[in-house]
């Protein structure tokens, strides 16, 4: 106890030094690591993914507030161009009067922050065998010094010097023809870009790197399924775990974990928070035990890349639960004790707060309407399994028994990232009420021969909606507010010390609400479905917000009765900027 | 010899619902095909004996059928080796009728399709066609191990290879309990999991019958047998192999099978597995 409070005031005083750090006189070189560390109380640009490290989306501006929010218009839309249209799922970085965005099919564009126009434009030459499951997504851009850094779909991360969009240094993280790709916007910290892997194909395992900013070098990796050894300036830096505890034979070779959304980071502990992806094989029969580290949340340490602690939140995942979803930290007051949490709403439905610095479990809470997997989840922070919840295991020539499952396979929440707001103390968090009919089939075929492969079709499970954005309280665990939308929430969420949350829809709107009541107060059509994340800054003493418009993701991939609801949706690429129209 | 699959196809066509009789008279896209003077065929990448590739060369029994197909109709041979995705029908989509989305472009015709009743019904872009040969599966053993032929609780404590994520993988860890699962060491391909047996990391490996026969005869290493009995509560009987063409390709699709229809009268499709190892058998749907 004593030594949590110890770590505490250290946090603490960490925290103080950085924020007192005064931002970057000199632009032209570039932002600092003080000046990233400090994004969140910065408010003149928009440095990091998730505006600032702890990700946590808010922006103390407030300029643009429910009473205002009435004149905010379009200032104006820069389209990314070409054919290359599909989901726009970037969040924009905002420096020195220039708006960086990452566009579909590994591209990146630099636009004149004022006026839209477009000052230069990357694009990654991938090879043409690439075969994405998910759509050719890039959630964004991480900028450092004189670089703006991207993750491609041939699994590079790629420096480009921001001012001329020249590339500096290019590296694999991962062998395309091995099934890996990259999607997530990179994070930067200690001078280290951080990233992890996707790889929808079996046989990936999941892993962060570190790599050091100026030089793309490798600093560390980490492999996040037991067995697998880490390293450490290209050295053996210990095994994940413990060999063989949790899987059986060789399988924790092949186990899966893809640690595909990135992680958030906290100064203060100094930890990495990295969600892991769910195990492989598909059929959770083949592999017994809880399968480590996958469908979990691990924390590691910054410098050495050791895991300091992991909390699994789908021990033994039989329902493609994957758990990569975003562990953001917030400090709150519980029971009269402050203490340092942290957050995930994770794909099973259930909203976790964990103690940060050492993964505690303090309370989970059904942030859906539905969770046929498990009825709750216990003391202990394992989940109380539903009897006959699990699809079952196929027999010869006959499929495994079906199961109706909910949340489907696509989530409670897939990866739209959350906002929590200083002010009100919530959690707004993009969800989806959804579920599915799931088996593991005998036969299947792949690559031309025959294996056991799973079957699912995703249903609908209330009459008048799939998205809700819900306001959770992490103290208490109660839905304070929730708005409904047709189609699926597909998203990221902003919210504003205005009292305002700002979130996307399928149907093309980008929409504020009441941060307290959840009342709508602002909508604007901006052409094609709004699957980006919102951001805000200000300049010349004027609030602006931007959006990415542009329609896809893994939603339209999917299709059954769900589809219905976004068919007509046109597909776009461009980019929204906002503000307040002054009379 | 003759192969009445056409017969067969009928029937399967017509249960998909899809055999619109004006389709059948099209003959653009095999005059296409002669007119560009190129046929592009799509192949599995790392799917050996099938097709893969080495030194820059593609090889495999699919190369050589789908060069000598092309060479009938007069034409180059365009092989693209494509990365399998998590099952055939995203394969299917990515080189047959829509192309990949990174510009992978649409194949004329892909090989090593499943020629399955239940499968072709659910794909209602393309049409499956040409059954050239039965695919099933087997085991391979160290030429000193008693228990090749035993029952497999017998292969308990032995070194057992299979291919990842495959039948014989999941018939090792899944079946008899899961007692055989700490012994399973998986390999990227069947015909690598046999060849392991050769060299010595090994002692039994379940894989297809053209792995194990392509890697019995053609992977370096010492001596290895083949399993001559069945392998008990194994969860596939087996399935037929052909090519599938885009939907509005069926005058290509059906010039193919003539061609293949040919050579496995000839003896030249036998000719062609016998030089990768394999002994050619064909397919069930054609054997009436």
């Amino acid at each position: 106890m004593k030594g949590r409070f110890k770590t505490f005031a250290a946090a603490l005083v960490a925290t103080c030094a950085i924020t007192a750090i005064p931002a970057n006189a000199d632009n032209h070189a570039g932002p600092s690591m003080a000046d990233l560390m400090n994004d969140a109380n910065s408010h003149g640009d928009v440095l990091t993914y998730g505006m600032g490290p702890w990700q946590q989306r808010y922006s103390a501006l407030n300029k643009i507030n429910t009473q205002t929010v009435k004149r905010l218009v379009p200032v104006y839309s820069a389209s990314l161009g070409g054919e290359k249209q599909r989901g726009q799922e970037s969040q924009p970085i905002v420096y020195d009067g220039t708006i960086y965005v990452t566009g579909s099919y590994s591209r990146l564009f630099a636009f004149d922050a004022k006026t839209g126009e477009k000052k230069w434009e990357y694009n990654a030459r991938l090879p043409d065998g690439i075969m994405p499951c998910c759509d050719v997504v890039n959630r964004g851009a991480a900028i450092h010094g004189d670089k703006i850094i991207f993750s491609t779909l041939d699994a590079h991360l790629v420096a480009l010097n921001r001012e001329t969009g020249k590339v500096i240094w290019n590296k694999e993280i991962g062998d395309y023809k091995a099934g890996y790709s990259a999607t997530a916007a990179p994070i930067i910290v200690k001078d280290m870009v951080v990233v992890g892997n996707s790889g929808g194909e079996f046989g990936v395992v999941g892993a962060v790197q570190a790599r050091n900013v100026d030089t793309g070098e490798l600093v560390w990796n980490r492999p996040v399924i037991e067995g697998h050894m880490g390293t450490l300036n290209g050295k053996d830096n210990g095994i994940t775990g413990k060999t063989n505890a949790t899987w059986e034979g060789d399988l924790w070779k092949t186990g899966g974990g893809a640690t595909w959304l990135g992680g958030t980071y906290d100064p203060g502990t100094n930890l990495l928070y990295f969600g892991t992806g769910n195990p492989a094989p598909w059929n959770s029969h083949l592999r017994p035990g809880d399968n480590l580290y996958t469908s979990s949340t691990v924390a590691i340490d910054a410098d050495t890349g050791k895991i300091k602690w992991h909390y699994q939140t789908t021990p033994h995942d039989g329902w493609d639960f994957d758990g990569v979803n975003e562990f953001i930290p917030f400090d709150a007051t519980m029971n009269g004790k402050k203490m340092q949490l942290g957050a995930k709403a994770d794909r099973n439905g259930y909203f976790y707060v964990l103690d940060r610095t050492d993964g505690k479990f303090i309370g989970a809470h059904k942030f859906v309407m539905q969770t046929t997997w498990a009825d709750g989840i216990g003391k202990d922070g394992r989940p109380n399994f539903t009897k006959d919840g699990r699809p079952g295991a196929p027999n010869g020539a006959e499929k495994g028994k079906v199961v109706f499952s909910s949340p489907s396979f696509l989530g409670g929440k897939n990866w739209m990232p959350m906002a929590y707001s200083r002010d009100t103390e919530l959690f707004y968090i993009p969800s989806n009420d959804w579920g599915m009919d799931i088996w593991n089939e005998p036969i299947a075929y792949k690559k031309g021969a025959a294996y056991l492969g799973a079957g699912f079709t995703i249903k609908p499970i209330a009459d008048d909606h799939i998205g809700a954005l819900r306001a959770m309280d992490p103290k208490t665990g109660k839905i304070v507010w929730e708005y409904k939308n047709p189609a699926p929430l597909w998203g990221g969420v902003l919210t504003t010390g205005g009292n305002l949350v700002f979130t996307g829809t399928p149907e093309g709107y980008l929409k504020a609400f009441d941060a307290k009541t959840g009342q709508e107060v602002w909508k604007f059509q901006t052409g094609s479905g709004v699957v980006g994340s919102p951001v805000t800054w200000e300049d010349g003493g004027e609030q602006y917000v931007a959006v990415m418009s542009g329609w896809g993701g893994a939603v339209p991939l999917w299709g059954g009765e769900v589809a219905k609801t976004f068919k007509d949706i046109s597909q776009g690429g461009s980019l929204w900027v906002f503000k307040l129209y002054n009379e | 010899m003759t192969y009445g699959r056409r017969a067969f196809l009928g029937g399967l066509a017509a249960s998909a619902g899809s055999l619109a009789l004006p389709r059948m008279t099209q003959a653009a896209p095999l005059a296409n095909v002669k007119e560009l003077g190129v046929l592009r065929v799509g192949l599995y990448s790392g799917n050996r004996p099938w097709s893969y590739e080495e030194g820059g060369k593609v090889l495999g029994i699919d190369a050589d059928i789908a060069r000598a197909v092309a060479d009938s109709f007069g034409v180059k041979t365009d092989l693209a080796l494509f990365p399998a995705d998590e099952e055939v029908s995203d394969d299917l989509r990515n080189v047959v009728w829509r192309g990949g989305l990174l510009g992978f472009r649409k194949c004329d015709v892909m090989f090593h399709v499943p020629f399955d009743r239940d499968f072709a019904a659910k794909e209602d872009q393309v049409v499956i066609l040409a059954p050239y040969y039965r695919e099933s599966f087997g085991a391979a053993c160290s030429s000193g191990l008693p228990e090749c032929e035993g029952t497999p609780t017998e292969f308990r404590g032995r070194r057992l290879a299979a291919e990842l994520d495959s039948i014989p993988d999941f018939y090792l860890i899944g079946s008899f309990g899961g007692i055989l699962r700490p012994d399973v060491t998986h390999y990227t391909t069947g015909f690598e999991a046999v060849a392991a047996i050769k060299d010595g990391r090994a002692d039994l490996a379940v894989a297809t019958d053209a792995q194990i026969e392509s890697a019995l005869a053609k992977a370096p290493g010492g001596d290895a047998k083949r399993r001559k009995g069945p392998l008990p509560a194994m969860l596939s009987p087996g399935w037929d192999v052909g090519i599938a063409v885009d939907e509005k390709s069926r005058s290509l699709g059906f010039a193919i099978e003539e061609e293949m229809d040919a050579m496995m009268a000839s003896g030249r499709m036998a000719e062609i597995f016998s030089a990768h190892g394999v002994t050619w058998r064909p397919a069930n749907a054609v054997q009436v």
